[in-house]
């Protein structure tokens, strides 16, 4: 992979292509759960195969994954784009009609080796830890916003935030 | 209230749970922090995975679009343009900010990840000072004026300020890819004859001279070129008697952690 996104910053139109087919669903997945909306996510799917495509020069494969690096851009991407589209309080309401705690990795019909990794660690946090994670991460919310849907204090949130994911980069056993 | 310790907003800010306020406030922080900056990218990491849970198969048709799209999209090269374009999308452990160690004498060398136009101009300015051109083109010839564009145009190229004790400051800037530096120091005290600024490579058990400084134009001294350079390393100035030492033998006037 690493390999396909140095081919990619030399114009290699066949490894970005490669890049989109091992990632692709990845990503789209990714902003589907934050962005909800599938046309919408379809467009910023597109937003950020065309970040990848525009600047894979800078990735550096010494501070991070692919993976990492692609994540990131799309995470980041859909976050934006929930909170340009919709205002706070419509979010809070859409939240308050979902189950708190679910667990998305069960939603999907593919499974494998790593799918079954995190749901095993996901299960190691407590409960708390892992509806701060799942909200952020797979919600698109700020801490704030997980602190009132929580019903905690956000300094309460973002200490289980961080302790959620550290107890799941021991759990998969992630360094760098 | 009490704010927390900005090391906690470590998780929220790795996935984007932060708002404007927060994104400063640990901005500001991690810039001094490098376990901050370490625990960071192995937090992203975690969400990486998160995000390959998720996964779920796009539309067709969207591939052909996006591959049809790129065809007329134009890409942006590994050096020039600022830093900060790439690094919104990038943890933030790139950004090379001193480890918050307070060096021997004192002074805190200020580290700055400048667009590199301005590195470009501040230290190409310099070497064409120094070699005394007059001339306006772009392209140095001089094989140190190229050695020194190398480094300014690394993609992962870092300016560093240091005070020099004595008198003056010293600019450094750093490519950890190249493995080199540039150093010149401007507004150094004036040297009794049979002296020299020299300059030192320090760290990993060993301390190599780098170079000695040529005497000052236009009151700029350099540029000298350190190669071989990696992180963890020191760069030091002391004053030698001229025909240089092997090891240094004046008081460090400046340390500046790499």
């Amino acid at each position: 992979m690493v390999a396909l996104l140095g081919r990619t910053a030399q114009g290699d139109h066949h490894a970005f292509e490669e890049v989109y087919d091992l990632l692709g669903a990845t990503v789209y997945g990714t902003i589907r759960r934050v962005i909800r909306d599938p046309c919408l996510s379809e467009e910023v799917t597109q937003e950020v195969f065309i970040e990848i495509w525009r600047t894979a020069a800078r990735f550096d494969p010494r501070r991070g994954s692919p993976l990492s690096w692609v994540a990131t851009i799309a995470h980041r991407r859909a976050v934006d784009r929930v909170r340009a589209e919709e205002r706070s309080a419509a979010r809070a309401r859409r939240a308050a009609s979902h189950p708190v705690a679910y667990d998305v990795v069960a939603e999907s019909a593919e499974h494998n080796l790593d799918r079954e990794r995190v749901r095993h660690c996901l299960k190691r946090l407590t409960d708390l830890q892992r509806e701060a994670v799942t909200l952020a991460y797979y919600g698109g919310y700020t801490y704030r916003e997980v602190a009132t849907l929580l019903g905690v204090p956000p300094g309460t949130v973002n200490t289980r935030m961080r302790d959620g994911l550290i107890r799941l980069r021991d759990c998969l056993g992630v360094s760098l | 209230m009490r704010l927390p310790h900005p090391h906690t907003l470590a998780g929220a800010h790795a996935m984007d749970a932060l708002d404007a306020a927060g994104e400063r406030r640990f901005d500001r922080h991690i810039r001094r922090c490098q376990e901050c900056r370490d625990e960071v990218a192995e937090l992203r990491e975690v969400a990486g995975r998160l995000a390959a849970c998720s996964a779920e198969r796009p539309p067709g048709p969207l591939r052909e679009r996006i591959a049809a799209t790129a065809q007329r999209t134009r890409q942006l090269p590994p050096a020039a343009g600022r830093a900060a374009a790439g690094w919104r999308a990038w943890p933030a452990g790139w950004r090379a900010w001193p480890a918050g160690r307070t060096p021997p004498l004192g002074a805190r060398p200020r580290r700055l990840a400048v667009p590199l136009a301005g590195a470009v101009a501040v230290a190409v300015a310099a070497t064409w000072m120094i070699f005394g051109s007059g001339r306006q083109d772009q392209v140095p010839r001089h094989p140190v004026a190229a050695a020194v564009a190398a480094v300014l145009t690394a993609s992962d190229a870092v300016m560093m300020e240091a005070p020099i004790s004595t008198r003056g400051s010293a600019t450094v800037v750093m490519s950890l890819r190249e493995r080199r530096l540039v150093f010149a120091a401007s507004g150094l005290r004036a040297l009794r004859p049979g002296h020299r600024y020299e300059l030192w490579l320090m760290g990993h058990g060993r301390d190599r001279p780098v170079g000695l400084l040529p005497g000052p134009s236009h009151g700029m001294s350099g540029p000298v070129i350190a190669t071989g350079v990696d992180r963890g390393d020191k760069l030091g100035l002391t004053l030698e008697p001229a025909p240089g030492s092997g090891h240094p033998t004046g008081a460090m006037l400046m340390v500046l952690a790499l």
